[in-house]
């Protein structure tokens, strides 16, 4: 190596190091659980990032919080994304985790329910975030006059458990494998059923930062990549990393659910065109459902909503 | 006037106590104590702050019991023949002058209409009619003082106690509740007895007196006021009151 | 029985000026809400403020007016749990705070417990609400109540147990019962503290039924809930608003209390 290539490769380095210093923010919509793993696995050094993860809980408003700066990247679904847009957010989605939908209604079943429609057209009470997508969905295509609908108990399957007529949204790596373990016997139906799968688990950034930023972004796409497939190769360090941080959930659960969402994670369309991919054809479809639902008054473009890097 | 107190027969109430001993944590404030009151007397306690004259008037009010000793009375009265007068005239703020008066006899189980009857009779005696509807927050503190009076006599009680009961008020207006209050004994047979540390009140108001000493609650001056049962104002320019009061501020300074 | 004399002298003024008060006296509260929404209305269309973050005045303007339906049904589902959560903390409250008063040893016995109301947060024992009280008004009731009922014990106990004892010894001395000196002497002596109470307890009711209704489902908590997931924040806001109002006239409501029962004879209410 000459001299000056030397001097070139050291300042590159040097201001890698600089870029290092800012401490980036990274917006959880959850406490920290397997469907995270790739963010907390991703080698941020390596791309000279000095990144915080963020926990969150039960309506963190992380889509809120990027708008507004309070944190470089946030996890969203890509149907509040759209939502924010339309409402003047400048929000765009980076990295998919989730290829498929894993929200999902859990149900007894002993009731033998064949279908997702089935909750809805027999008696019982259905306990769900009725300002989801949905939500609004399942009630245009079925009615809600037979069931009750009652607020989302937010991952805790108690009243699941005490009422044999009990229906609850989930995510189905999460709320059926805790109720299974209490001893239910547990029927999922996912709502990609009904045809309504967005990308879920989406790492997403403000246009803010999209222009103004672009050498951060990037590098942070690709370490996220990066800590995925390490996450699916072997998710056990990062679970017992995890698990420190999440204390309430037992560390076999976080090895059963991280089996259990690889289906979600890993597609043909990962296999070919590497994980996280989004399509352009799928964000449509997302978009005019939910204009067609009335969630979104000015339909965003699809090319706003998110970015491949 | 004397019509009011109808249910009591004439003399007042007689008091004996005997040994009367009354203890606070470790501090002795009355260490045995002999009086005999006679029915129909007005006696004036007198003694410096802390002398245990109030303790003393507690305990034959019977809110309070001797740690030794007796208290018996003759006759017997039954409860509600003592009335006691504070220092504040403690009413009940949310009742009408009326009400108040009318309190003792309402605890008593007394009907509405006799129990109005009599605290308005009573109210009459100490020139308060007028206030009848008003509440406490509208009066002066002669007033509040004068309906006290009034609530305590409306029971026609054999036996009187008032613990300093003016000394919150200005001189003119004790002078005249010191008038009003005589004038009362006077009219009615009950026996009083009448706790204050002023020497002058006491001379005026009572035919007996006594002083207790600073420590203890011994009496160490016990004697008939020489003076004419008739109290008027002009005995307060009397030499004759000035000796009484002479004597007894004597004995208060003695130690 | 007896009518009041006409005052004369000191009230006098006073009373007059009353007339034309009601009006006047609204002003100076108006006053800085004009400034604030108008600011802020401002700053929204300004650019100053997001609007999907804190809604431009207009805006939830407009969110009330078209969904005037939903929320005046939802206002009228929260007051009437809240008010009835108010009223049975209330009650149980005051009764609570009279057997603690009772005995010192019963106070140092039971009190610790009652302290456990003030403390215990209700978003943990929300499931345990759902389960005994199910999905519904129940479940709301409860929450108002629990959150509510600890001033009312509180403030009714110090009333109760601060009565002057001079007047105590008064209706000892006329062989008063312990039974007829609480409501004689020792619970109107208490009001104006109990009234305190009850004016903490009225706003608590209201926070406790909306976190109910996040719970149970129902009512402003719940429109609040769901515009929050569909990012309404002009809807939420207009939600909250209601809740604020229902708020201040429960509060104006234990004021109007209070001014009727104290008028005459507690400082409070006299000028």
């Amino acid at each position: 190596m000459n001299r000056r290539n030397f001097l070139l490769g050291s300042a590159a380095l040097l201001t890698a190091c600089g870029k290092s210093s800012q401490k980036i923010r990274l917006a959880l919509n959850w406490k920290p659980e397997p469907e995270f793993g790739p963010f907390y696995a991703a080698p941020y050094r390596k791309y000279g990032l000095d990144v915080e993860i963020l926990p969150g809980g039960a309506g963190t408003p992380t889509i809120q919080m990027v708008g507004a700066g309070s944190a470089e990247f946030g996890i969203v679904s890509a149907d509040e994304l759209v939502v924010a847009r339309s409402r003047g957010n400048d929000v765009a989605a980076l990295f998919a985790v989730f290829q498929n939908n894993p929200q999902g209604i859990m149900v007894h079943a002993s009731r033998k329910l064949t279908s997702i429609g089935d909750i809805f057209r027999h008696p019982g009470t259905v306990a769900m975030q009725r300002g989801l997508s949905y939500a609004r969905l399942l009630e245009k295509m079925y009615g809600f006059d037979k069931v009750k609908i009652v607020p989302s108990p937010n991952g805790d399957v108690s009243a699941f458990l005490h009422d044999k007529n009990f229906a609850q949204q989930c995510f189905i790596t999460s709320e059926p494998l805790i109720a299974n373990r209490q001893g239910a016997d547990v029927q999922v139906f996912p709502i990609s059923d009904i045809g309504f799968n967005p990308y879920t688990d989406v790492m997403a950034t403000s246009g803010e930062l999209l222009r103004s930023k672009p050498e951060m972004v990037k590098p942070m796409v690709a370490a996220v990549r990066e800590g995925l497939r390490i996450y699916l190769d072997d998710p056990k360090p990062t679970n017992v990393h995890m698990q420190q941080l999440n204390p309430t959930m037992p560390l076999d659960l976080f090895t059963e659910t991280s089996e259990v969402q690889k289906p979600l994670i890993e597609t043909e369309e990962t296999r070919r065109d590497g994980l996280g991919v989004m399509t352009k054809e799928r964000w449509e479809t997302l978009i005019k459902q939910l204009k067609d639902l009335g969630d979104v008054e000015k339909a965003p473009a699809a090319e706003e909503c998110f970015r491949s890097l | 006037m004397g019509a009011i107190a109808s249910s009591v027969p004439s003399g007042g109430v007689a008091l004996d106590l005997k040994n009367v001993r009354r203890v606070f944590d470790d501090l002795v404030v009355i260490e045995s104590l002999d009086l005999r009151v006679e029915a129909g007397e007005f006696l004036a306690i007198l003694g410096p702050s802390g002398c245990g004259k109030s303790t003393l008037l507690r305990m034959i009010a019977r809110l309070a019991e001797p740690d030794a000793g007796r208290i018996t009375f003759h006759p017997d009265t039954e409860r509600f023949q003592t009335a006691f007068v504070f220092q504040d005239a403690h009413l009940l703020p949310w009742r009408t002058v009326l009400d108040n008066a009318a309190l003792p006899l309402e605890l008593m189980g007394i009907e509405r209409e006799q129990r109005y009857r009599r605290a308005h009779a009573s109210l009459r005696q100490v020139s308060l009619s007028e206030a009848e509807g008003r509440y406490p927050a509208q009066l002066s503190g002669g007033m509040k003082m004068r309906v006290s009076l009034a609530r305590a006599l409306v029971t026609a009680p054999r036996l009187l106690l008032l613990d300093e009961p003016f000394a919150a008020l200005d001189e003119i207006t004790r002078f005249r509740l010191d008038n009003q209050l005589r004038e009362l004994w006077r009219q009615r047979a009950m026996t009083v007895v009448f706790v204050t540390h002023s020497i002058s009140e006491a001379a005026f108001l009572a035919n007996r007196a006594i002083v207790l000493s600073r420590r203890g609650g011994r009496i160490k001056l016990d004697r008939r006021l020489e003076l004419p049962s008739e109290r008027t104002d002009d005995l307060r320019a009397n030499p004759r009151l000035g000796r009484e009061m002479k004597i007894l501020l004597d004995a208060m300074e003695e130690e | 029985m007896h009518a009041l004399k006409p005052l004369t002298g000191v009230r006098g003024s006073e009373q007059s000026r009353g007339r034309k008060g009601p009006l006047l006296a609204a002003i100076p509260a108006l006053v800085p809400f004009v400034v604030i929404t108008s600011a802020l209305e401002l700053a929204v269309r300004g650019g100053l403020v997001r609007a999907y973050l804190v809604p431009a005045p207009s805006s939830v303007f407009r969110a009330m007016v078209e969904s005037r339906g939903e929320l005046m049904r939802a206002m009228l589902t929260t007051s009437a749990s809240a008010l009835l959560g108010f009223f049975l903390s209330t009650v149980a409250g005051i009764g609570i705070a009279v057997f603690l008063s009772s005995s010192r040893a019963i106070q140092r016995a039971f009190y610790p417990y009652a302290v456990f109301f003030q403390t215990v947060p209700l978003i943990a024992i929300a499931p345990l609400l759902v389960i005994w009280f199910g999905y519904g008004t129940r479940t709301v009731v409860a929450s108002a109540f629990v959150v509510s009922i600890f001033p009312v014990i509180a403030n009714t106990l110090t009333g109760i147990l601060s009565t002057d004892p001079a007047l105590r010894d008064l209706f000892r001395l006329y062989g008063a019962s312990t039974l007829v000196t609480l409501f004689k002497l020792r619970f109107p002596a208490a009001l104006p503290q109990i009234l305190t109470g009850l004016r903490v307890a009225s706003g608590l009711a209201v926070i406790g039924a909306i976190v109910g209704e996040f719970i149970g489902g129902q009512g402003l908590g719940s429109v609040v809930d769901i515009a929050r997931t569909q990012q309404r924040v002009d809807k939420v806001f207009a939600a909250v608003l209601l809740a604020s109002v229902l708020g201040l006239a429960l509060f104006g409501l234990i004021n109007l209390i209070s001014y009727v029962t104290l008028r005459r004879w507690h400082a409070s209410e006299q000028a």
